[in-house]
């Protein structure tokens, strides 16, 4: 879901799925902000960014053992 | 002895290794100084009056025995009430933390503890380090020593009061987008974000893995640096903790500047953002001092200011919200209004905007190496704004965004907050000096020697330090 605009009824199906309903009861514009905060697309990378070509972190096993 | 409750860390050593001035002594002339006026500035959390002074008569027993420990033996500091401190309540200044019990000392508390540092207290924050000045939880916020009524920063707000006020000489902070150089510019002190890793964040309530930091938190740079060393170093507990060790930042402290090659990020805060003149003016001239000590000074281009800011955002809210999500859905009601805000943007980012957010952050780190590979560091504003009323909502959630300090924060690279006078309405500037992973002695280098030539770092002279209220008309409004 990369678009930002949100239906009131898509807002409040979409706070079920996430188990938001008590904040949504509650706080209905905070729940809304945090939608269309959440939902909208990260902005360009620089240009020389390749997406495919560049992983996100690297999971190294090695980090996660004790010194004996 | 006048002034104990502004000497620095370095002073205080000095006195205290040769026995003119007794730990106990300096304690409890701080504690006396709280007792007086932080019912005004609301720093502290808890103080820890007899076990500071159990610790200071120790530190005053070894130290006439002829076993001084160190620059820190017998020096007083508070903690963030985030770091865990063994049989004490790590609150976050949250009342959903507030009967939890720590069960051993953090791997920073440890640190100091074997440093033979005397520990004051627990210190107010936002949040759980997110969040801002609230008004709706068990304790009131932080409020500014240079007055009152501004935000002092945050989330690292006590210990940035706490030291402007006199009530410490160091501190420790923590900082995921800016929690610890936010209130060192705000409060007019000196605050590090060291290298990712540097300095173990086991024992430290998380709020976002791969983003968060220990830092020190001072008056001067010299101070800051010491304890840095005190603090950094491997920690088998810690996954990110580093196994490279923290350089020798005390042994060219004060090499000067003559021949160093210096960045300055000007579009930060010339076209990605708009900022107050007073704080383009503390840069400037900040800038002059440092080509007048002999540095070549240029500026250089990253990406935008909002793309930073969008990754770090997007990163925080994602990992933040995996720590707190069954809070958020269960009880968002016990939140602070500010804290919650911020929180609940991260159900709604996918796992792709979150993988997506690591990658942009790989390619901002390589960019931001390609572009100081010649330079031995860069500078850039820290906050682009003054700060703002404390309790005027719209104008803290402006100052979020209006930083340059998370950029720090997405590279993992070392960046110093450090005063650069005033502005006009008396309030303290500063600018961030950064520089590559582990090069915290050449930050801190040129941090000492700029701080030494524009005086601008709070002092034993009463020029320097803001004036305390003693009883606030407006404290029992809290």
């Amino acid at each position: 879901m990369s678009d930002a605009s949100i239906s009131p009824e898509q807002l409040r199906q979409l706070c079920e799925q996430l188990g938001l309903q008590r904040a949504f009861k509650l706080y209905p514009d905070a729940v809304r902000a945090a939608a269309e905060r959440g939902l909208r697309p990260l902005g360009d990378p620089p240009g020389s960014h390749v997406a495919t070509a560049a992983p996100a972190a690297v999971f190294n096993p090695a980090r996660f053992e004790r010194d004996p | 002895m006048t002034d104990l409750v502004y000497l620095s860390v370095a002073e205080g050593a000095a006195l205290l290794r040769t026995k003119k001035l007794s730990p106990v002594e300096w304690t409890k002339a701080l504690l006396d100084r709280i007792a007086a006026f932080d019912p005004s500035y609301n720093a502290f959390l808890v103080v820890t009056a007899e076990r500071a002074l159990d610790e200071a008569k120790a530190a005053e027993a070894e130290i006439t025995a002829g076993k001084w420990r160190g620059p820190l033996h017998g020096v007083p500091y508070a903690a963030k009430d985030i770091f865990d401190v063994t049989g004490m309540a790590t609150t976050c200044h949250s009342k959903i933390r507030k009967d939890h019990r720590a069960t051993a000392d953090a791997f920073a508390i440890h640190k100091l503890t074997e440093a033979g540092a005397v520990f004051m207290g627990k210190v107010a924050l936002h949040e759980f380090a997110t969040g801002g000045p609230a008004f709706d939880l068990p304790w009131p916020p932080a409020r500014n020593p240079w007055n009152r009524d501004l935000h002092p920063g945050g989330s690292s707000s006590g210990s940035g009061a706490a030291l402007a006020a006199g009530f410490v000489p160091m501190a420790l902070g923590t900082d995921t987008g800016g929690s610890v150089r936010n209130p060192a510019t705000c409060c007019g002190i000196v605050g590090i974000k060291p290298t990712y890793g540097a300095v173990s964040l086991s024992g430290v309530f998380p709020l976002t893995h791969s983003l968060d930091h220990v830092g020190p938190m001072t008056r001067t740079v010299e101070d800051n640096a010491i304890a840095f060393h005190a603090i950094a170093g491997h920690d088998p507990a810690d996954p990110t903790s580093t196994r490279q060790p923290a350089g020798n930042c005390l042994k060219y402290l004060k090499a000067g500047l003559k021949g160093l090659r210096i960045g300055v990020i000007e579009h930060f805060y010339t076209e990605d953002a708009a900022a107050d003149p007073d704080q383009v003016r503390g840069i400037t001239d900040a800038i002059d001092v440092l080509r007048g000590l002999g540095a070549t000074v240029r500026p250089i281009r990253v990406s935008p200011l909002p793309l930073w800011t969008d990754c770090n955002r997007t990163i925080h809210a994602a990992e933040s919200f995996a720590i707190h999500e069954r809070d958020v859905r269960e009880r968002p009601e016990d939140f602070a209004m500010l804290t919650r805000n911020r929180l609940l943007p991260g159900a709604f980012i996918s796992a792709s905007k979150y993988i997506k957010a690591q990658q942009l952050r790989a390619a901002l780190c390589r960019q931001f190496a390609e572009a100081t590979r010649e330079l031995d560091a860069v500078v850039t504003l820290s906050s682009l704004l003054l700060p703002c009323k404390i309790d005027d909502t719209a104008a803290v959630l402006k100052t979020y965004d209006q930083q340059a300090r998370l950029v720090f924060n997405v590279t993992g690279t070392p960046a110093v907050s450090v005063p650069t006078g005033f502005s006009r309405s008396g309030m303290p500037l500063a600018m961030q000096i950064a520089g590559r992973s582990f090069a915290e002695p050449m930050v801190y280098r040129i941090a000492q020697a700029y701080c030494e030539a524009a005086g601008t770092c709070i002092s034993t002279d009463p020029k320097t330090q803001p004036r305390l209220l003693a009883a606030p008309s407006t404290a029992a409004a809290e």
